[in-house]
């Protein structure tokens, strides 16, 4: 780089050169009227069987109940509220870059906004599984909510766990909205593209009409603003909530008041590691290596840094805390992190969700797409463990040494476990094959001399 | 554009100088004849005030370094007055020293009687020590001194050389810069405050403070960029626009402030632990309940529904009123933290509560005010000036 190039302020391209309106409409619309490609059918039918996988082991515990997962004493809470935390925060970074980048006006954001929503809320329906077939009876599910019953029964309010039924279903609600209000104008278009009666008539329906006069758009761009306003405090209460769950318990090792602020990076973190772990491939198989950028990757990489530190300084301050408190209780909690029987999740947590991720500091390691998904997997599995850490060790060794145990999972928490990574999986190849994956009409408005929107 | 004369300050804050010098002048003569009459009193409604006007310098360093970091348009205007305040650090330092002189006064970890008389306190005492808790200070300030001191070093260079280097260095000080303000901040909020009371603990502490020092350093900008917009050459190029984007970074940091304090209530009065709660216990009863009324409502209430409109945001002279509450009520907030360590029965105002924050504010403002009469107003050869001004 010489020194003229660095005098001038330039913002490398979010789309590569030389595309109209037309050649952005062909190459993402095309994917979907293309024949599905073979490679397509492993992979779907690959995350079926995991599908089936998981529908073996719903059904097991329907039969059986919550016995055969690792549950014990001192251990009541295991993989169902970890998985559940996970998929949970994952879904999050869909949200952020959807509703936060776009009020703060990043428009890099728009060519992977539209699979990151699809991704949430594919994670959030995996997440809301847990609570449900945790509760045992996911029959009896309803009793969570409030409502006039001749038991006179209400559920606690003050319980956070509640909070969780009306946050977490909010969410989804929101997400769910926030996608198909986007979607409107790229179904209009699959309509007026697609070639075949049976297609035109179901995009026709879902697009609802849509002909993109000026009043739509009018309508369109107020909706969507003002839904991306509604998503965005839901990014932070969502998990706030789901910190609370632990946090306003006296169990040492969830009673931090760091937590909420460390929960809501900590899934941010998990949610871009997952974003990366889903582009990098995508953009490969697709060819999309115009639309999503090596900018893109890098700045992905620099949110996972970001909030990857946040994470790092959470269990800095619990460490310090534990420390300064002189809380005999505490200190125990930590040193039992560290040297205990699950010392070995501890560390490679730390080898993970720290270590790993500061090699982003090096420019050369985010914009190299193979490092930077390399990392994003690390975190996968280092956020996963951080939730196991945080659940088990914390409860494995409370207050009393006569109930200590340990606690690990059994074939059917992990067929539970990766059942739902394969529903997910399923999920997102259904999404790719029949809707399009990046918003075609947004594309339009960031190439170079189509700056319709403000 | 590039003629640095043409930035320099108004006539005006010469003036302005002179009376905050005396101002400070007379609130430090009635605070030292106060301390003559009551020493303790003194020292704690000093330590209240450094606390506030401390806060203001470091919450403008971290936005500074937030501002070079992200390279948003937003900070340049203002890129002078932050810089203003990260350079009072050495002041700073040295006006800590009464609070140094008052140790005992102020924390009973200091007081060799109370830690004789107390087996917990004895066990904290390898952290909590005068000697330890001196040098943690001089660390502090060593360390964000100096990366200020850098940082505005090479903004100003910037200014006369015009070397298209400058940005990229600073925007490499900055990443390292912010995450160990964080880490000196969240240590220096245990010193400062949260050891008043020693067997107290909570590990939010540090990113309240850390909030705290966000609302205050955009506080008092608003401030400063209303008096600079009133007068040129500043107020050739100051615009709705600058107001407004200050206006929603103001009600970013009030929110991110109300989130950290409320999510620390709700977990404590949810645990009610004995060693937790006794915090919060003090300071919901008698006097100060009314003043912890008065920060959910007047720190963040308030300000959230005004700060909601987009009108007010761009009106600079409304806005600047929600920013002066805030400073207000920056105080309120600190004093509501430090005092009922001192005054267990219950709120108990003293003139020198008044005398101290005056004083030292207008001690600390004139030195604000000394830099930017001394340096060009804009950063004048900063590559991404050009966007920040508004269009011809």
């Amino acid at each position: 780089m010489s020194v003229d190039d660095r005098m001038v302020p330039h913002k490398p391209a979010v789309i590569a050169p030389g595309h109209t309106s037309a050649t952005v409409s062909d190459q993402i619309g095309e994917i979907v009227f293309r024949k599905t490609p073979r490679w397509w059918y492993f992979a779907f039918g690959g995350s079926f069987v995991l599908v089936m996988l998981l529908l073996m082991a719903l059904t097991k515990l329907l039969v059986e109940g919550t016995g055969i997962w690792g549950l014990n004493n001192p251990v009541g809470w295991g993989f169902a509220i970890i998985n559940f935390v996970w998929w949970i925060g994952i879904g999050h970074a869909g949200t952020l870059i959807s509703a936060i980048l776009l009020l703060l006006r990043q428009e890099w954001r728009t060519s992977i906004n539209r699979f990151a929503e699809a991704m949430t809320l594919f994670a959030v329906a995996c997440a809301g599984l847990y609570p449900l077939i945790h509760v045992g009876r996911p029959w009896l599910a309803y009793w969570l909510l409030p409502y006039p019953n001749t038991m006179g029964m209400w559920p606690q309010f003050r319980s956070p766990l509640v909070w969780d039924v009306f946050a977490v279903s909010t969410y989804a609600t929101v997400s769910l909205l926030f996608w198909y209000v986007g979607l409107i104008p790229d179904l209009a278009t699959l309509r007026d593209r697609s070639r075949s009666p049976l297609k035109q008539k179901i995009y026709g329906m879902l697009a609802m009409g849509w002909r993109g006069s000026a009043a739509h758009w009018h309508n369109y761009e107020t909706a969507y603003l003002l839904l991306a306003g509604l998503a965005t405090p839901l990014v932070v209460s969502v998990h706030t909530v789901v910190s609370f769950d632990f946090a306003v318990g006296q169990l040492p090792g969830w009673h931090a008041t760091i937590f909420p602020p460390y929960f809501v990076a900590g899934a941010i973190f998990a949610g871009f590691a997952m974003v990366l772990t889903l582009a990098i491939p995508l953009r490969a198989v697709f060819n999309l290596h115009d639309f999503i950028t090596i900018r893109h990757i890098q700045n992905m990489c620099k949110v996972m840094l970001a909030t990857g530190l946040i994470v790092a300084y959470g269990y800095l301050v619990e460490i310090f805390m534990a420390w300064y408190s002189g809380h005999w209780l505490e200190q125990f909690m930590i040193l039992n992190r560290i040297t205990g029987p699950y010392r070995y999740h501890w560390w490679a947590l730390i080898l993970c969700n720290i270590l790993v991720v500061q090699l982003l500091w090096i420019r050369r390691v985010r914009t190299n797409p193979v490092t930077a998904w390399i990392i994003a997997m690390f975190v996968n599995v280092g956020m996963w463990l951080e939730r196991f850490v945080i659940v088990v060790t914390s409860l494995h060794r409370d207050f009393l040494p006569s109930s200590w145990g340990m606690y690990s999972g059994t074939f059917w928490d992990w067929a539970t476990f990766i059942g739902s990574i394969g529903l997910f999986l399923a999920l997102l190849f259904l999404f790719l094959r029949f809707l399009p994956m990046i918003s075609i009409f947004e594309m339009r408005t960031i190439l170079p001399k189509g700056e319709s929107k403000s | 554009m590039s003629e640095r004369s043409t930035w320099s300050a108004p006539a005006e804050l010469a003036q302005l100088e002179r009376k905050l010098w005396m101002i400070g002048g007379a609130g430090a003569l009635l605070s030292i004849l106060g301390a003559l009459l009551d020493r303790a009193q003194a020292v704690q409604s000093y330590l209240v005030a450094w606390l506030l006007w401390a806060g203001v310098a470091f919450g403008c360093f971290a936005v500074m370094v937030l501002h070079h970091l992200s390279r948003g348009g937003w900070g340049l205007m203002v890129r002078r007055v932050f810089e203003a305040a990260t350079k009072t650090m050495p002041l700073l330092a040295i006006l800590f020293v009464p609070v140094l002189l008052g140790l005992p006064h102020l924390y009973s970890w200091a007081d060799p009687e109370a830690v004789a008389a107390s087996e917990y306190l004895q066990q904290k005492t390898n952290y909590l020590n005068a000697s330890f808790f001196t040098l943690r200070f001089v660390a502090y300030f060593v360390i964000l001194g100096g990366l200020g001191w850098l940082i505005c070093r090479r903004s100003l260079e910037q200014d006369a050389t015009g070397d298209p280097r400058l940005a990229r260095r600073m925007q490499r000080l900055a990443g390292p810069s912010l995450g160990i303000y964080v880490l000196v901040a969240t240590l220096a909020a245990v010193d400062w405050i949260m050891s008043l009371d020693p067997l107290w603990y909570s590990s939010l502490f540090g990113v309240y403070f850390v909030g705290g020092h966000g609302v205050s350093a955009f506080a008092f900008v608003i401030l400063a960029a209303l008096w600079l917009s009133k007068r040129q050459p500043m107020s050739r190029v100051f615009t709705h626009r600058h107001f407004h984007d200050y206006g929603k970074l103001l009600f970013a940091f009030v929110m991110l402030w109300a989130y950290f304090a409320l999510s620390q209530l709700l977990i404590i009065w949810s645990g009610n632990l004995a060693e937790e709660i006794t915090w919060y216990f003090e300071r919901i009863q008698g006097g100060w309940k009314y003043l912890g009324m008065a920060l959910g409502l007047l720190h963040f209430g308030l300000p959230f529904l005004l700060l909601l409109s987009r009108n007010l945001k761009r009106d600079a002279r409304r806005l600047a009123i929600v920013a002066a509450l805030l400073l207000v009520l920056r105080w309120v907030d600190l004093y509501w933290q430090v005092g009922p360590a001192f005054h267990h029965g219950g709120l108990a105002l003293h003139w020198l509560d008044l005398t101290t924050v005056v004083g030292l504010g207008g001690i600390w403002l004139a030195a604000v005010a000394r830099f930017l009469g001394r340096h060009s107003l804009l950063p004048i050869n900063d590559p991404h000036l050009e966007e920040a001004l508004p269009g011809d």
